[in-house]
């Protein structure tokens, strides 16, 4: 059950050159958390607690990975013990039951830290990452996907590592390639997590190729819990809360 | 059972001042399993009109100094769903409910009240004269439309009508006082504040509307203001409203002149916040040696 609490900073430690991993003592939500689900998290300092999504579930803790963007991801980095009050686990995460799909992640910059956690959740299963940042600097989580197993593509804006181009050329190019050899890649089930753009352009990926899959989508909200009513989009022309619908929806519904 | 918190309310008999505010707490009941809701004095729903609406496109919400903006456009199921499901989970709560309800004229608002009026457990409607984000212009800026519009509806409604007003005005007492002469029983003193901000990487508005509402700690010193200007005019009670995100804040609103208080924005940073202000309340009484909370209201000393 979602609860709003006080926990205790286990550890904030620098994990990457933009990145911070905040890992949190909370034994209940670690136990009910699933990948894809998202917690408000308060930070001193700032107005409004900010949606997180889960990064790494283990037995007692649950950890956070967040870009250090602005005024609160900055104070928040700097809390390295003491307490912090959170709210959650909140939302729906991504759908597990793929059967005997592989799983295809689709990664643009910051979506890389709950993709990753819904990576270590199926375990089993290898799957295939595509992955995007701005640059080479950007680029987080490769280790923890290497030892998981998976294959793992990667684009840069600036073309310092990897395809140079956005995530979503790679992966359309990838999927003509196999299209063209005619290569099965009907057992892709794709798991989307980026910047809005990026989602929008994956969806229509998606669609052409017939492919199914999740998306999670982001928007601004001030609580979390479906009642400041800011993170509503319309979804098969209904009012959808990202909070509380989503954050992640099928991208066979019509977003 | 501690009676100190108990008020009479505009006729409307409540266990403690603290009342959700409109739009700030969904339908009502749907936080039940994060705090107690059988704790708040009321629940104030979010606004209801006759049909449904869709609201206003993405953003809607943006952070400023402490506080926010938002432009949700007035979001909801439309009545008919309202009374359907979310209010018949409402009554369960055993809370006292107050229906905020919006239209576009007096026949809109009176349309309303006459469904709101086939269900006793409905304590109070608050008619929402203040949204700042609709495409026509405030309604209590336009007053002959204001008073058409309380004057309809009090002609109908079995229950206290309390009227909400924009704090947007060039004096707010005034126009306390005339909703006052057309008969409301109590005032909502004070909606959020038109405003808007601007990101300066992109140089585009924070919110899809530009103009939005703005609320929590950075308009409070504006909307006791509000209350003090009115408690000097009317003799119905006043439901401060506006940054109030501690008891310390209620007790400020209420020595003002406020009767009761209604807490929002504090609530959708952490719902437990309307607990820990009833609980503050109380603590102050007996710290203070007070009686009753009613001693405060409008006891500020000059």
């Amino acid at each position: 059950m979602r609860r709003d609490t006080v926990c205790k900073i286990i550890s904030n430690k620098q994990a990457g050159k933009f990145f911070f991993e905040m890992k949190a003592e909370w034994i209940s939500a670690a136990k009910i958390c699933a990948p894809g689900q998202f917690f408000m998290i308060n930070i001193p300092g700032v107005f409004l607690r900010r949606p997180m999504g889960v990064h790494k579930i283990e037995k007692k803790t649950i950890s956070f990975l967040y870009k250090v963007a602005g005024k609160g991801t900055g104070i928040l980095s700097q809390m390295k013990k003491g307490k912090i009050e959170i709210l959650g686990p909140l939302g729906n995460g991504y759908d597990l039951n793929i059967g005997s799909k592989t799983p295809v992640l689709i990664a643009g910059g910051t979506g890389i830290a709950s993709l990753y956690c819904l990576a270590a959740a199926i375990k089993k299963k290898k799957g295939i990452l595509f992955y995007g940042a701005r640059s080479r600097k950007d680029l987080i989580c490769l280790d923890k996907f290497r030892k998981l197993g998976w294959r793992v593509f990667i684009s840069t804006e600036d073309g310092s590592k990897g395809y140079k181009g956005f995530v979503t050329e790679m992966f359309e190019k990838d999927l003509a390639l196999r299209f063209r050899e005619k290569e099965n890649f009907s057992s892709y089930y794709i798991y989307v997590c980026g910047p809005s753009p990026m989602m929008n352009a994956a969806i229509k990926i998606a669609r052409h190729y017939s492919l199914s899959g999740c998306v999670s989508l982001e928007e601004k909200m001030a609580c979390g819990v479906g009642n400041c009513q800011g993170c509503s989009v319309l979804i098969d022309g209904q009012n959808k809360m990202v909070c509380k619908d989503g954050p992640v929806f099928y991208i066979n519904q019509n977003l | 059972m501690n009676t100190k918190l108990n008020i009479n309310f505009a006729g409307i008999k409540l266990k403690n001042p603290v009342l959700t505010a409109s739009g700030t707490f969904g339908y009502g009941y749907e936080l039940a399993d994060l705090i107690p809701l059988e704790k708040l004095g009321a629940i104030i729903t979010k606004t209801i009109t006759l049909e449904p609406r869709l609201g206003n496109p993405q953003p809607r919400i943006a952070e400023v100094e402490s506080g926010m903006l938002n432009a949700i456009g007035l979001q909801n199921i439309g009545v008919k769903n309202f009374i359907e499901k979310p209010l018949e989970n409402l009554k369960k709560t055993g809370v006292p409910i107050i229906v905020s309800i919006a239209g576009k004229c007096g026949k809109d608002y009176a349309e309303i009240v006459k469904i709101l009026n086939g269900f006793k457990e409905i304590a109070a409607v608050e008619l929402n004269l203040s949204c700042p984000n609709l495409k026509k212009k405030i309604i209590c800026h336009d007053v002959s439309l204001t008073k058409d519009i309380i004057k309809r509806v009090k002609k109908i409604s079995k229950v206290p009508i309390i009227v909400k007003l924009s704090p947007l005005i060039t004096d707010i007492s005034e126009l306390a006082l005339s909703a006052q002469n057309c008969g409301a029983d109590a005032v909502t003193l004070a909606n959020t504040y038109p405003a808007m901000a601007i990101d300066i990487e992109t140089f585009k508005p924070k919110l899809s509307t530009i103009k939005g509402g703005l609320s929590g700690p950075c308009v409070k010193s504006m909307s006791i203001r509000c209350v003090y200007d009115a408690y000097q005019k009317i003799k119905i009670p006043i439901l401060g409203c506006g940054g109030i995100m501690t008891w310390q804040d209620a007790v400020e609103f209420m020595l003002a002149g406020a009767s009761a208080v209604s807490v929002g924005t504090a609530s959708l940073i952490s719902p437990k916040n309307l607990i820990k202000i009833i609980d503050g309340l109380e603590n102050f009484l007996s710290v203070k040696k007070i009686k009753s909370i009613k001693e405060i209201s409008g006891a500020m000393k000059r």
